[in-house]
């Protein structure tokens, strides 16, 4: 499967911004599944300078400085990816045990589970405690399949939770969610991400696109897509395996990563600090994701 | 060593030295019975590298070790040593305590304590550079993942960073304690900024010249070699081999507790001091904001914590930091000593898997030990820690954590209970470490040489192939007898440190190098920050304030205190004018009589109200904080005046605590001296650079606005008779020309006189026209970015302006009235107003940097699907 993504992030300030040291998340990185073929970012105003790298979780780290006084910057995204198709649905319920992982994760010292053994340990953003633990417990026994455990956690959440974008903000504490089951992708994927930590399975944040299917008869909005939000767990047999709970399934073809990292944090698609800039920067952000069809 | 200066066994030496004169209190050490103690060995006897110095003590007895010990003080004051401790008001700051009696440490002991260090630099250099790059450590074993993943000194953002050349390492701190086995033992390592150096140097200094022949006798090892190779190690990591680099010392700012140093050593290297604001990225480099523009820095030897030093990329509330500096250290462009992320060394974890570690990285278990820890991400260890907890520090694994250590022998049940829940749900965020016996030295206290517990720091800095180890260091010391905390932030006393060889040390060519010197400063200043020279401009201004204030104030009480009496409308001219001269309105301006007739309170206020702005005190500290932000430029004179300053200011408190005495204006003597002196030494003792060309900027600037702030108070109501005549002395006074006046007005008499000498008298260091004078020199040279031959700047039109209308005008008219005010008077002083005050902003923004954007944080929420 071919893609084409165009991410575009607006900023519009109420005062001039006279210069500003950013940087962004916002080109796909390549995975297991998935390879950028090409990207580019453009922005507006021009930068003074621009820098790309690799950062420390294997992410395109996007770095750039504008000198120039604005009231608006534009940074636009564009790349091609190809996915392998994954599908993993028919495989459920194969592959090691809960137990044997466990077993594996702390007997087994290679490169990949040393790697492995930093995404189980409390991040900026997500600190695991009893509750989370609590939650987590029923879906996870010694005998199933790894797997399987994470599918149902997977469906759990999906259904205990509702899709709220009102109730919470960047700031919504992980217990605050768990309370009162409501949230949007980024908590449900920070929420899944403890429940697995609390039960000892390593688990990333997967910051990305999901392509989105106008309804039979209709035509596609362009910037109807949106960024999204879901999490990967490792698994000694298969690597990183992503799960998205927000849509209750196995991140398939329609899932497109930007970025790994321990939680929101690692990941935020701009970071940065402007000098100037008046009072409540006005953000929007459009992403399109369209099909190319392969001759 | 000579046979006569051969170190004799306590007991002889002492009869020798009571043989003449009557018999002085002598000074003598006993250690404590059955504590460890450094001076005697096991038989109780007193070591062969402390015995020169204990009979040299009792020789000079008690009364010379302390007059010794004041000496140290004031030089210590003198040169402004303090140690900024963070009080309850956020703005104590204390002296630096120096005990006068050194702490010994032999050659042959110090040479295998050096090799240690040695070793244990080399040791954590490779450490550094592994957990930043290919993680063998983890790989291997020798380390547990969590033991870096999960420590908060780790940032991912600093991961393939580094410097080229065998060293990330530049400079390594460790305290240590001496054993009972008499090695020495590691209890932790610093490798952020190490603080200290800069103390230990000073300490030195000052020692060296209080004690010069025992000093000189005890053969002790020089450390100012190890700061010119510091020096020399920073100059060659430059990435920039074309032209001479820029190298600067970062700072938090004279806030921090250990201040003191940075400004200290920064003027001993010769680097600029600069702080986060005097930086800034651009274009892919830093720059140093000076008054001749941007320059390009290559090196930054850095005080401030890895987590503080880039708002985009690390700690983003940070305000110590330059937003993108990291960037700019991965592309190559910029060198940060020590790197960013080194405080992941800062690490006690390391200590437990230290053994392990150098096995793998240097095929040897280290010859230094480290204090026995234990970590709580360890099973076995947690097991032990929860079994012995009572026997044990507990400690977090990340100094920044914010978190205390405590000793479990100190809690409760209900506190022990606690404290293993929180290590338990936190496991690898704690240590445990055994309490090590800290061995006594002797202090001198109370006229008595008395055991007290010792510590020490030293340094290494990374050098051509290997690591040079500061010969000494700071040795600390508890505040009270043994048993207690040893903690700066406590007030811990600190100690020279003395290695003393058997044998004079030969001087190495290094050491004859150029110290820092007025030279050095000269040459640094074309990259000064402007914010020091800003800071220098405010002290000018300020300290002329409180000259103009104090000197108009003293002029007040003489002249209400006088022989004449002063009537009601010269009275209310007087009053109103101390309160518009110090801009503390209301004030006396249009105050009942009753105010006016009991003027004492309101004027008190006036000179000893810290929290009013415009009050004499407020305006000297406000100079007094200028001084300390441009310390790196001041001479040791001015330093000294500042203090004198400072202790007159705190005199004048006690003076005036009872209210104003029978003769106020005397209490204000000290002071007004101390500005002269000050005023004086920048006449004399300071170099015609561009610092001294703002400084006295802002001072002609603030006289020029006071003088005609004064005459316009004084002199434009007309008044008559003998209020005229009391006014007009008051102004005389106040500016220093009444002598004048009287000499030349055997002729001339009146305010036609007294205004000519005031505004027009070329000759008078107080007129008005002088001061514009002295402007217009100042003016012509100044940096000049804009090189335009023949048209005038407009600051230059502004003075010119000002001069031209003060030159052009006519006494007679200006002392016509048609009214009850002197209208032209008034409108020719509103107008040289306007224009200084113009010509004031106009420099301002020329040569300062006044960011008037603030900075603030950007980010961006991803999905909302």
């Amino acid at each position: 499967m071919r893609f084409k993504v165009k991410h575009i992030t607006h900023y519009r300030y109420a005062q001039r911004v006279t210069r500003c040291y950013n940087l962004a998340n916002v080109i796909p990185r390549n995975t297991d599944r998935q390879q950028c073929v090409n990207s580019n970012v453009s922005l507006s105003p021009l930068p003074a300078t621009k820098r790309r790298r690799v950062d420390y979780f294997g992410n395109q780290a996007f770095h750039f400085e504008i000198q120039r006084p604005h009231t608006e910057l534009t940074i636009t995204a564009e790349s091609d990816i190809v996915i392998h198709d994954n599908d993993h649905e028919g495989s459920l319920d194969l592959g090691e045990s809960y137990g044997e992982v466990l077993e594996y994760l702390s007997t087994t010292p290679n490169e990949n589970t040393i790697t492995a053994r930093e995404f189980l340990l409390n991040s900026p953003m997500i600190k695991v405690d009893d509750d989370l633990a609590s939650y987590a417990r029923s879906s996870f026994d010694l005998k199933r399949s790894l797997k399987a455990c994470v599918s149902e956690l997977t469906a759990r959440i999906f259904n205990d939770f509702s899709y709220d974008p009102e109730f919470t903000t960047i700031a919504t504490p992980l217990a605050d969610v768990l309370e009162h089951k409501k949230g949007v992708c980024q908590d449900f994927a920070h929420l899944q991400i403890a429940c697995l930590r609390a039960m000892g399975i390593p688990a990333k944040y997967v910051s990305g696109y999901i392509e989105t299917l106008p309804k039979p008869g209709e035509k596609k909005l362009v910037g109807a897509d949106a960024t999204h939000a879901w999490i990967a767990y490792f698994s000694p047999g298969e690597g990183w395996v992503e799960f998205d709970p927000t849509n209750n399934t196995a991140a398939n073809s329609q899932h497109i990563v930007t970025a790994f990292g321990r939680d929101f944090f690692d990941v935020t698609p701009v970071k940065g600090v402007i000098f100037g800039g008046g009072k409540s920067p006005v953000l929007s952000v459009s992403v399109d994701v369209s099909r190319v069809i392969e001759e | 060593m000579s046979s006569s200066k051969t170190p004799s066994p306590l007991g002889q030496l002492q009869s020798q030295s009571q043989s003449q004169s009557s018999p002085a209190p002598e000074l003598e050490y006993s250690s404590l019975a059955g504590s460890l103690d450094e001076v005697t060995n096991n038989d109780g006897l007193v070591k062969p590298q402390w015995q020169y110095l204990l009979s040299s003590l009792r020789n000079l007895g008690p009364k010379v070790l302390a007059e010794r010990e004041q000496k140290a003080r004031r030089i210590l004051r003198d040169d402004g040593a303090i140690y900024n401790i963070h009080g309850k008001d956020g703005n104590a700051s204390s002296s630096w305590e120096l005990d006068p009696v050194p702490h010994i440490i032999g050659s042959e002991d110090w040479g295998q304590i050096e090799a240690g260090l040695l070793e244990r630099s080399e040791l954590f250099n490779l450490i550094l550079r592994d957990l930043y790059g290919e993680r063998a450590l983890l790989r291997h074993g020798a380390l547990p993942p969590e033991a870096l993943f999960s420590h908060g000194g780790f940032v991912r953002a600093c991961h393939n960073v580094q410097i080229p050349g065998e060293h990330e390492l530049i400079m390594y701190g460790v305290d240590m304690v001496r054993m009972r086995d008499g090695k020495m033992c590691v209890l932790s390592d610093r490798s952020q900024a190490p603080s200290g150096a800069g103390y230990a140097l000073e300490n030195r200094t000052v020692m060296s010249r209080v004690f010069p022949s025992l000093y000189r006798d005890s053969h002790v090892h020089r450390l100012a070699n190890f700061y010119q190779r510091l020096r020399l190690k920073l100059i060659s990591l430059s990435p920039n081999s074309e032209e001479a680099p820029l190298i600067a010392l970062l700072t938090p700012g004279s806030r921090n507790e250990t201040y003191f140093e940075h400004a200290y050593l920064a003027n001993y290297l010769g680097f600029p001091l600069v702080q986060s604001g005097d930086l800034v990225v651009r274009n892919g480099f830093l720059w140093m904001k000076s008054l001749d523009g941007l320059k390009r820095v290559d090196v930054i030897l850095r005080y401030v914590d890895d987590a503080f030093c880039d708002p985009v990329e690390l700690r983003s509330n940070s305000q110590l930091g330059v937003p993108g500096l990291l960037e700019v250290v991965r592309s190559g462009r910029l060198i940060v000593a020590n790197p960013l992320g080194s405080g992941v060394l800062e690490n006690p974890i390391l200590l437990k898997y230290l053994p392990q570690i150098s096995k793998h990285l240097l095929g040897r278990e280290p010859r230094l030990a480290s204090v026995k820890t234990y970590w709580c991400g360890d099973d076995q260890d947690l097991a032990f820690i929860t079994a012995n907890i009572r026997q044990l520090i507990i400690k977090p694994a990340y100094r920044g954590s914010g978190v205390k250590s405590v000793w479990g022998g100190d809690l409760n049940e209900q506190q022990l209970n606690q404290l293993l829940a929180t290590i338990n749900k936190n496991r690898y965020q704690y240590v445990a470490q055994e309490q090590l016996e800290k061995p006594c030295i002797p202090a001198f206290s109370a006229g008595k040489l008395e055991p007290r517990t010792a510590l020490l720091r030293t340094f290494s800095i990374a050098t051509e192939n290997s690591y040079t180890v500061l010969p000494g260091g700071l040795t600390r010391i508890g505040s009270s007898a043994p048993g207690s905390l040893i903690n700066m932030q406590a007030g811990s006393p600190s100690k020279d440190t003395w290695v003393t060889a058997t044998e004079p040390e030969r001087t190495t060519e290094l050491e004859a190098a150029p110290e820092s010197s007025a030279a050095h400063i000269e040459s640094a200043l074309v990259s000064l920050p402007s914010r020091v020279v800003e800071n220098l401009y405010w002290m000018g201004r300020y300290a002329e304030r409180a000259e103009v204030s104090l000197r108009y104030l003293r002029t007040v009480f003489l002249q209400l205190n006088g022989e004449y009496p002063v009537g009601p409308v010269a009275r209310r001219i007087l009053l109103e004018t101390a309160t518009q001269i110090t801009a503390t309105t209301p004030g006396f301006v249009g105050a009942p009589a009753s105010l006016l007739a009991n003027p004492d309170d309101e004027l008190l206020l006036i000179i000893k109200d810290g929290g009013r702005i415009g009050s004499i005190k407020s305006t000297l500290n406000s100079m007094l904080a200028s001084a300390d932000e441009s310390k790196a430029l001041l001479s040791n004179d001015t330093i000294r005046v500042i203090n004198d300053l400072r202790d007159a200011l705190e005199q004048m408190d006690i003076d005036l605590a009872e209210g104003l005495t029978s003769a106020p204006d005397e209490a204000l003597d000290p002071l007004v001296t101390a500005l002269a002196a000050l005023s004086g030494l920048m006449q004399e003792s300071m170099i015609r650079n561009v610092g001294w060309r703002f400084m006295e900027l802002g001072k002609r600037i603030e006289r020029a606005l006071q003088t005609i702030n004064t005459i316009r108070c004084l002199i434009t109501p007309v008044t008559v008779g003998a209020d005229k005549s009391t006014l007009l002395t008051a102004l005389l006074r106040s500016m220093e020309v009444l002598i004048t006046y009287r000499q030349r007005g055997r002729e001339r008499r009146g305010i036609d006189l007294g205004l000519e000498l005031v505004m027009l008298d070329i000759d008078n260091p107080r007129s008005l026209i002088f001061q514009l004078d002295r402007l217009q020199q100042h003016l012509l040279q100044l940096p000049k970015s804009d090189m335009r031959q023949g048209e005038l700047q407009e600051e230059e039109r502004a003075l010119l302006e000002a001069m031209t209308s003060l030159k052009l005008s006519r006494l007679s008219q200006l002392l016509e009235s048609k009214t009850d005010s002197r209208d032209e008077l008034n409108n020719l002083l509103q107008q040289l107003e306007k224009l200084l005050k113009e010509f004031n902003r106009l420099i301002s923004d020329k040569h300062f940097d006044h960011r008037s954007d603030t900075p603030q944080l950007v980010t961006s929420f991803w999905g909302e699907q």
